[in-house]
């Protein structure tokens, strides 16, 4: 008998999300989703308010679609200023840029890995029987029995209520990776410093520019950025990497549970010089197949969206006319497509683009290595345990190679390019995100932009069904999915986060 | 409670208050809310509108208190849609036993999209509808960021949701906000407002605010541009021409440090690493109420003949500059 099992809302992502999916009993009677529904339930209007506005406001008025991966946005925003205006950043410009950005790849993989998913696979409640010498523990251990102590209903709040579920049985390890959460609320926090130390200020940085960056790379400055980034790194390779095998060890079954689409999408990222190449490589991986991307082929459709504009337009050419009562359409958020093809994007498809491209490309050494150690085949990646190991592993790509970037500027040389501003001119800004693929396509019509749309990450990921019914990616993992127990769908949950979900940017 | 010191917090409550300038016995009142709020009075209940989460984030950057401490030791946050454990049904019947239960501090981040109800949902029902009654049981309500604060950049003109702040949305209900309400804007919100002010809350009751702006005096009196360190500069006539230039006061690359009211120059940001005008980005006034409203008033002075209106409203006058 068909079920409708419904996570709504689902949390520990950013925004609001509800996933909706219809389930039928299989031969050994446990529940299997048949179809899945990703609903997205926040809309602003972000590139309607950019219309009629000088074209400098859009990198920090996109920067505020989301406060996770700000400088994703600010840096496609001025990507697309810079084609605009026919400028690229200058040498410092380029390489502030890129440290600010990989930092916050930092912030945002130690986040998603302990803050938001962790609690999927990590008992809290086994702190209660910690008898070990830790003060955080100790005190962390205190904190829960207090509340219990004297009735406290919001005992642990937030860490608890939660579901019941297989979580990791051993109390030392439990214990041990409660310890990591608290540590990693540091690391977060440090990783966000060293944003600042060129970006200004986080979230939200405001020295990014067309051009480059307004903060210039003192000794100082280079200096507060490369202490914090070798804490940050070594907490990277000697915990947070060690974690994700744990949890990988505790939860093998995972490396079959999360498949999506063999499809996966990045526009690369990190300018290794002028020409614009990048660290991590641009690409399209069709049914298995590496192809070159080229940006023309991608396109939003809307017939499932809660928007009456025109379906399976370019973004240069793409509207926003949102329509709350549209028959039909469950989400607020867009389908792009690559080809007519929903793509996934975020840390595995970049590692997988990468590994695809080339036998010869440094990832796919990198790659071979560590599934050899682990003895998982490549096809296993596609997984929610592969999305955890692709993210941890770009962190620590991401931490060595901000060494060379910092050792690469001009000390107290300037950080950035002048522009003049055009009457009219388009621009295309392609950039990845921690989340993954991020595109602004900017118009400028007498001196102001006359049109502005952005295809985030979480837009091609958590997309809803497009015009011919085909399910978004998301959608597309959950599919399959055995249901334990249908009050409490962890391994959908898992799904879902192991994507890492952002709906403030997937709607904006 | 038990490993937390009472000389530690007393330590923290006279640090909340410091920069503001507040008494010995305030700062002792801001103590005593820290441990009040400690034992779960008031419960703190988080709820995000048409919010980015970056005034979430910014939470977790806090410092004295860390993180952690701020967490497990300072304040009992029963909800927050990014950290907490609950979700699916357990979201919805949790939101209901805080609403049973009374006895906390409601805190909004984000827009609420007052005509278009469709446009901010959880669990399919509309966020007026969660929020009305949550702001009505409330002890007190806390708008954190200039999105909930006055409406932000949801709010901006052009905008296709009719976002408005939170007191909107309490004055379309017909709840009073006098006694109750609080704006603590900025974008986002530094992590110690919203800690000092939620502390204060618990400690002493309602804060000092600015009349019209509902904004705690302690955090939000001061203006950027009287204590920017590049102030001299702007006394001597030299101004910065282009971007990343080493010398100048900011103010003809767009700076809006007159009109911005906030701690930025003595609290910096991210523990003090840096802050905008330290870093030669121009303030964009992010804490001031007109910020991104307007289409006709860009953060930035570089297309500034396209937009001759803004020219005579950027809090100085023009023949200073």
């Amino acid at each position: 008998m068909a079920k409708t099992i419904s996570i709504s809302p689902i949390t520990r992502i950013e925004g609001h999300l509800a996933i909706h999916t219809d389930t039928r009993t299989a031969e050994d009677g446990r529940l299997e989703v048949t179809a899945a529904h990703c609903e997205g339930e926040m809309f602003r209007g972000i590139e309607k308010i950019l219309e009629g506005r000088d074209p400098l406001d859009a990198q920090q008025i996109t920067q505020r679609i989301c406060g996770v991966c700000p400088v994703s946005h600010g840096i496609a925003s001025v990507r697309a200023q810079e084609n605009a205006y026919g400028i690229v950043p200058n040498h410092n410009g380029r390489l502030l840029q890129n440290l600010i950005l990989a930092a916050n790849y930092l912030q945002s993989h130690v986040l998603h890995f302990y803050h938001l998913a962790a609690l999927d696979f990590v008992d809290v409640t086994a702190i209660l029987a910690y008898q070990g010498q830790d003060g955080t523990l100790r005190a962390v251990k205190a904190w829960v029995q207090d509340a219990l102590d004297r009735g406290d209903a919001f005992a642990a709040a937030p860490l608890l209520p939660r579901w019941e579920a297989d979580y990791v049985e051993d109390v030392g390890v439990n214990c041990e990776l409660i310890a990591h959460y608290a540590q990693a609320l540091e690391i977060r926090k440090i990783a966000h410093e060293m944003c600042a130390v060129f970006g200004a200020k986080m979230p939200h940085s405001t020295s990014i520019v067309p051009g480059g960056c307004t903060q210039r790379p003192t000794m100082e400055r280079i200096l507060a950025y490369g202490s914090r980034l070798e804490k940050v790194e070594s907490f990277i390779l000697d915990t947070y990497l060690p974690d994700v095998v744990t949890a990988a060890g505790a939860f093998p079954r995972l490396w079959d549970v999360g498949r999506g689409y063999d499809n996966f999408l990045s526009y690369g990222v990190f300018e290794m010089n002028e020409a614009g190449d990048r660290f991590l490589p641009p690409g399209a991986v069709i049914e298995g197949k590496f192809e070159r991307f080229d940006q023309a082929r991608i396109s939003e459709e809307v017939g499932s969206s809660r928007f009456d504009s025109g379906s399976k337009l370019h973004p240069s050419r793409g509207e926003t006319q949102p329509s709350p009562h549209k028959g039909g359409a469950y989400s607020w958020l867009k389908a792009p497509r690559y080809k007519g093809h929903p793509m996934e994007v975020g840390p595995l498809a970049r590692v997988l683009c990468a590994y695809h491209s080339s036998t010869d490309h440094w990832v796919h050494k990198a790659v071979n290595g560590v599934l050899g150690k682990y003895e998982v085949p490549a096809e296993k990646l596609n997984s929610v345990l592969g999305r955890h190991l692709a993210r941890v592993l770009e962190a620590v790509w991401v931490a060595k190679q901000s060494h060379e970037w910092l050792d690469e500027l001009e000390i107290d040389g300037s950080p950035a390019r002048d522009f003049d501003l055009p009457l009219e001119a388009s621009g295309i800004g392609l950039t990845e995100a921690p989340r993954g693929a991020l595109g602004h396509w900017l118009e400028i019509s007498n001196h102001l932009i006359s049109r502005y749309q952005c295809v985030v990450p979480t837009t091609w990921n958590c997309s809803p069904r497009d015009d011919a019914g085909k399910p978004g990616p998301v959608e597309m993992a959950l599919e399959g999915t055995v249901v334990e127990d249908p009050d409490q769908p962890i391994d959908p949950a898992r799904i879902v986060r192991s994507f890492d979900p952002c709906i403030a940017c997937a709607v904006h | 409670m038990a490993d937390l010191s009472r000389r530690q917090i007393l330590r923290l409550g006279a640090l909340l208050t410091a920069s503001a300038g507040l008494s010995r016995t305030e700062s002792r009142a801001m103590a005593g809310g820290l441990l009040r709020m400690a034992g779960g009075n008031p419960r703190v209940c988080w709820v995000q509108a048409q919010s980015c989460s970056g005034c979430s984030v910014s939470l977790l950057n806090s410092d004295h208190p860390g993180p952690l401490e701020l967490l497990t030791q300072y304040i009992s946050l029963v909800f927050h849609q990014n950290v907490g454990a609950a979700q699916g049904q357990t979201v919805v019947d949790l939101l209901e036993q805080i609403e049973e239960a009374g006895d906390f501090v409601l805190v909004v981040e984000g827009a609420i999209p007052l005509d278009m109800p469709e446009a901010c949902t959880i669990a399919g029902r509309s966020i007026q509808d969660i929020l009305v009654p949550l702001t009505r049981k409330a002890m007190a309500v806390v708008a954190v960021g200039t999105c909930a604060a006055y409406g932000g950049i949801p709010g901006a003109e052009g905008n296709p949701t009719g976002a408005g702040s939170v007191r909107d949305l309490m004055v379309k209900a017909g709840i009073p906000v006098e006694g109750r309400l609080l704006n603590c804007p900025s974008c986002p919100t530094h992590p110690k407002s919203v800690v000092g002010t939620l502390a204060y809350v618990a400690g002493r009751g309602y804060p000092e605010v600015h009349p019209e702006l509902l904004t705690p005096r302690m955090f939000y009196s001061s203006s950027t541009h009287d204590d920017c360190p590049r102030f001299h500069y702007y006394n001597k006539h030299i101004y910065a021409e282009q971007f990343g230039a080493e010398e100048g006061c900011l103010f003809k690359l767009g700076c809006l440090g007159p009109l911005t009211f906030t701690e930025c120059p003595r609290r910096q940001w991210n523990g003090g690493v840096n802050w905008c005008i330290r870093a030669g980005a121009p303030c964009i006034g992010c804490s001031f109420e007109g910020f991104a409203r307007r289409r006709d008033f860009p953060f930035y002075r570089k297309g500034e003949q396209y937009h001759a209106v803004a020219r005579v409203e950027r809090g100085l006058q023009e023949e200073q500059s």
